[in-house]
């Protein structure tokens, strides 16, 4: 009876044991976005101005290899969020809507790379066939994602201003 | 079912044995403390050995007794044992009134009541708790309230809804069951919970482990039974009143249910009300994506909520047939946190939101699940046959403020014919029929045929697109075999046989999105799902053995189960929003299959019991939704793009639990539950699956008398959790480190003049612990889980004759 017993526990507890077993090695580690670099751009809190073109500078990097990024730019009229950044800037007044601009872009990284640095031109146009664009308070959302998957995201309060 | 089999077995053969002139009959009935007449319950007579189960309308009897002294010996999940000298000396009439027990982790001490009779003649492994173990440990949702199971965990969202994971499988792997019939809603979501109001439940199975021969396809991961078959003595007339507090989301709720019974007619009526406030975690900001959130009162901003459900039921009972309609209407409303729907947390108006924290405003969801169900049985001697059909109206809404995503003009149109607010609409409506005939083939052996048949047809609408309108239609057929080797063991062994088709309607997009190809940019309504009519069919099987010789107790079963794609994981193709991805469908998936190898392993004896219930299963092709490195440009805001895919799973674990009585009123339990999850092949080889929750242990101390002073039936209790670190993840999962929580209990019944008050408390949390839940909805946006929460039930029953 005490040994059936002393084999229930036994069995039991090197079920519990097993969960500390090696496993193959997998990648666990998410990409990183650095801008904190001397000409990383756009950082948080800077003006860019509607008909120009800027080259769009980030430090993108992983343990293992790198797989894609987007760019997104909405309005944030509303004032509607921190942004990932430590320093805060400073937001015009709330207003609505009428004509925001809205850019989403992705690109893709050359294989086998665990280092990375941007150099896109990115274009804002003045306008659109219902005008010319809002100017004021603007998010600027980066997404970089590594081969494995893993996502990592930053979102920067930007200005976009007519000249 | 076999219980029934058995009582109809028993009562034939005393039936024929009783044709003694000087030989007399007991008849009796068992009733609980509201006098509702108790089904299943094992009743024993000594010294004569025999042994029965009342029946549905809890009458038992024992036939060709000679006159002298016999002690009726009765048990039954939840109540007290009970027993009593009779003396006979004539044909008699016993009534037994059984007293509530509270359930606890000793649940299972006594060896001929009727979940230990369950446990020793089901080889897997299950679980059975009652109406009064929800009240003394209720939480926000049902299946909150039976998280403490071990083995059993959830995916919640905000403190009001959750959904069923057994031992690492949740969604559609997860089959819930009421009043025989298959739960249909959108179980592949983690956004909201499951449709049923806790109040309305009498006794729940959890069966741990694939059980699709009986309980169809799907049921990979196990089965969550919920049965109420409680019928009414005949010319009583009773009820109960629930009112329940809760302290951290300021929840008020109240359930009324009345029932009575008159001849072979019975019917009762159930309304409940709960209308909760946001809840609080202890933190003053939580991390959004980056994103530093300060939270106003420690609230999570515009998580409140509230409930209305109806239920009816009615039906008739005689000798041979009995029959029952369940009519429900289960509706929520429930806020999301408002800082975590969209892309960011976008047009939160923070003085707007913390004006009020009872107030339900944008975004939020709205879910209405209408269901009739008949079930009917007919016994002929050797014969039962049962027929179950159900119909079904799931009808969810997520509704938030219009912002143009994608191509999604900045101003949204008139001419459309949806509100510009609703994000996403679900209108789904299921038609079950389920046919099954119980024969006793002899003594020792019982043969269960049945057929099980489903429609589904769901229909979407809204703004956004996540997944397309389908049409489902899945019927299969089994056998499943029973046979008493002897009396010590058992063995049982089925096969089933499934067929599926599924009908995806095609969905193009009501605005228009800008695609280049080459030099030309057009503007184009995209079509996002193409119509898809998919057939699959599949065998399924299952080999079990149980054996109990005294003290000690085997079971062993092998299985294989099966699973449909859903529409979903075949079609989808947008975003979601909830999670700021992309998700895309598979056309190609297989349907998903499963091996599963469990056993349990136990001993008990007055004081302390010990056992283990281990499982090794293998997925050949596990489907599930992997994060790619791609994103998306036309469709969302440069999402990260998720895509279904399959790979073979490799899983083990197990429960272990014990329980000791050092001293008597004083009991000591321990229960722990693991589950390792490897994929061996696919884009994650190596990785685990998602959704894994981690190791933990639950250490349990109870102490209870019969009566101290004025109150009847006191207990206090308390919980120690321990919860391990869960470093087994997959992409985008995080770590989440681990916890340790203690929660309280205490209640007991009063009279205030002649009324009894049952009365139960919890505080949850006690500590104020602040942790992350990881298989939370919200776990990924690092909300922590509520603070410490006061909860307090009171029920009021009463009855009489009618």
């Amino acid at each position: 009876m005490k040994i059936q017993i002393y084999l229930l526990v036994s069995l039991a507890l090197s079920m519990v044991f097993n969960a500390c077993e090696t496993d193959k090695d997998i990648d666990t580690e998410k990409p990183v976005i650095d801008i904190s670099f001397e000409g990383a751009k756009p950082i948080n809190c800077e003006t860019l101005y509607f008909g120009e073109a800027f080259e769009l500078k980030m430090l993108l990097t992983d343990n293992v290899e790198l797989g894609s990024y987007s760019v997104n730019i909405h309005h944030n009229f509303n004032q509607h969020s921190h942004s990932t950044e430590v320093t805060q800037c400073e937001f015009d007044e709330v207003k609505e809507a009428v004509n925001p601009f809205i850019l989403t872009e992705d690109y893709t990284i050359p294989d086998n790379l665990r280092r990375y640095t941007t150099s896109d031109l990115v274009t804002i146009p003045s306008g659109n066939n219902d005008g010319l664009y809002d100017e004021g308070d603007y998010h600027f959302f980066i997404s970089l994602t590594d081969h494995e998957g893993w996502s990592t995201q930053k979102g920067l309060s930007i200005k976009i201003l007519h000249r | 079912m076999s219980k029934s089999l058995m009582l109809v077995l028993c009562m034939v053969l005393f039936y024929k044995l009783s044709y003694s002139q000087d030989s007399y009959t007991l008849k009796g009935i068992v009733v609980d403390e509201n006098n509702v007449a108790l089904t299943s319950v094992a009743v024993v007579l000594h010294p004569s050995n025999k042994g029965t189960i009342t029946d549905s309308v809890g009458h038992f009897h024992f036939t060709n007794l000679q006159a002298g002294e016999y002690t009726i010996h009765i048990s039954f999940i939840g109540y007290k044992p009970y027993e009593e000298t009779v003396k006979l000396n004539g044909n008699t009439t016993y009534k037994a009134k059984l007293s509530v027990a509270y359930l606890n982790l000793q649940e299972v001490t006594i060896t001929d009541n009727y979940a230990e009779k369950r446990k020793k003649e089901e080889s897997l492994n299950i679980e059975i708790v009652n109406d009064q173990y929800l009240k003394q440990n209720l939480g926000g949702s049902l299946m909150n309230s039976l998280e403490r199971l071990p083995g059993v965990t959830t995916i919640d969202i905000g403190s009001g809804q959750s959904k069923p994971v057994i031992r690492g499988l949740g969604f559609n792997r997860v089959v819930v069951v009421e009043n025989n019939i298959k739960h249909e809603a959108q179980q592949w979501g983690a956004d909201h919970g499951l449709e049923i109001d806790q109040y309305a439940v009498e006794n729940i199975e959890v069966i741990k482990g694939p059980s699709s021969l009986m309980y169809g396809a799907d049921a990979i991961g196990g089965v969550i039974d919920i049965k109420n078959r409680k019928t009414p003595i005949n010319n009583r007339y009773g009820g109960v009143v629930d009112i329940t507090g809760k302290s951290n989301n300021n929840l008020l709720g109240s359930s009324v249910m009345v029932y009575g019974r008159k001849n072979t007619l019975f019917g009762s009526i159930r309304a409940t009300l709960l209308d909760y406030a946001d809840y609080k975690v202890p933190a003053d900001y939580v991390d959004v994506y980056g994103y530093k959130v300060p939270l106003y009162n420690n609230e999570l901003r515009n998580t409140a909520g509230k409930e209305q459900n109806l239920h009816l039921n009615f039906g008739i009972i005689k000798d041979k047939f009995k029959s029952r309609f369940n009519v429900s209407n289960v509706h929520t409303k429930s806020g999301f946190f408002a800082n975590a729907h969209g892309l960011e947390p976008q047009q939160v108006d923070t003085a707007m939101h913390d004006k009020s924290n009872r107030d339900i405003l944008l975004p939020y969801q709205q879910v209405n699940h209408f269901k009739v169900t008949n079930t009917s049985s007919y016994t002929f001697d050797k014969l039962k046959l049962m027929l179950d059909i159900g119909y079904q109206h799931n009808f969810r809404q997520e509704w938030s403020r219009y912002g143009s995503h994608g191509w999604m003009p900045p101003v949204f149109p008139d001419t459309l014919d949806f509100h510009k607010n609703i994000e996403r609409e679900f209108d789904k409506k299921v038609y079950s029929g389920n046919a099954k005939a119980f024969y006793a083939l002899n003594e020792k052996t019982q043969l269960i045929v049945g057929f099980n048949s489903e429609f589904q047809d769901n229909q979407i609408d809204g703004r956004g697109f996540l997944m397309p309108a389908y049409q489902q239609l899945t019927m299969g057929g089994y056998a499943i075999a029973k046979h008493a080797i002897s009396k010590k063991s058992m063995i049982q062994a089925g096969i089933r046989y499934d067929y599926g088709r599924i009908q995806i309607n095609e969905y193009t997009d009501w605005y228009q999105t800008q695609v280049v190809e080459g030099n030309d940019t057009t503007m184009q309504y995209l079509q996002r799902a193409d119509y898809m009519d998919r057939q699959y069919s599949n065998i399924s099987w299952s080999v079990g053995y149980n054996y109990n010789p005294g003290k000690w107790s085997y079971k062993f079963n092998v299985g294989k189960s099966y699973r449909m794609p859903t529409a979903k994981e075949l079609g989808a193709n947008g975003v979601n929003y909830h999670y700021f991805r992309y998700e895309v469908g598979n056309s190609n998936l297989s349907p998903e299959t499963s091996y599963q190898l469990d056993a349990g392993i136990e001993f008990a004896n007055q004081t302390f019991a010990i056992g283990t219930t281990p499982f090794i299963n293998y997925f050949p092709n596990y489907i599930y939704l992997n994060p790619t490195p791609y994103h998306n440009r036309e469709q969302g805001a440069g999402f990260q793009i998720f895509e279904y895919t399959q790979s073979e799973v490799f899983r083990y674990g197990g429960e272990i639990h014990a329980h000791y009585e050092p001293i008597k009123h004083l009991q000591l339990g321990i229960m722990a539950e693991y589950v390792y999850s490897l994929q061996l092949s696919g884009k994650k080889e190596g990785f685990t699956i998602p959704f894994s929750p981690p190791a933990s242990a639950l250490i349990n101390l109870k102490y209870h008398r019969t009566r101290i002073s004025v109150i009847d039936n006191p207990y206090l209790t308390i919980d120690y959790r321990l919860t391990a670190t869960q470093n087994n993840i997959v992409p985008p999962e995080e770590v989440t480190p681990g916890y340790q929580l203690v929660n309280l209990g205490m209640g007991g019944e009063i009279k205030l003049g002649r009324q009894k008050v049952m009365l139960s408390m919890q505080v949850q949390n006690l500590l104020n612990r602040e942790y992350l839940d990881h298989t939370s909805f919200y776990r990924l946006i690092n909300v922590p889980e509520a603070g410490r929460n006061f909860i307090v039930n009171i029920s009021i029953p009463f009855s009489g004759a009618i």
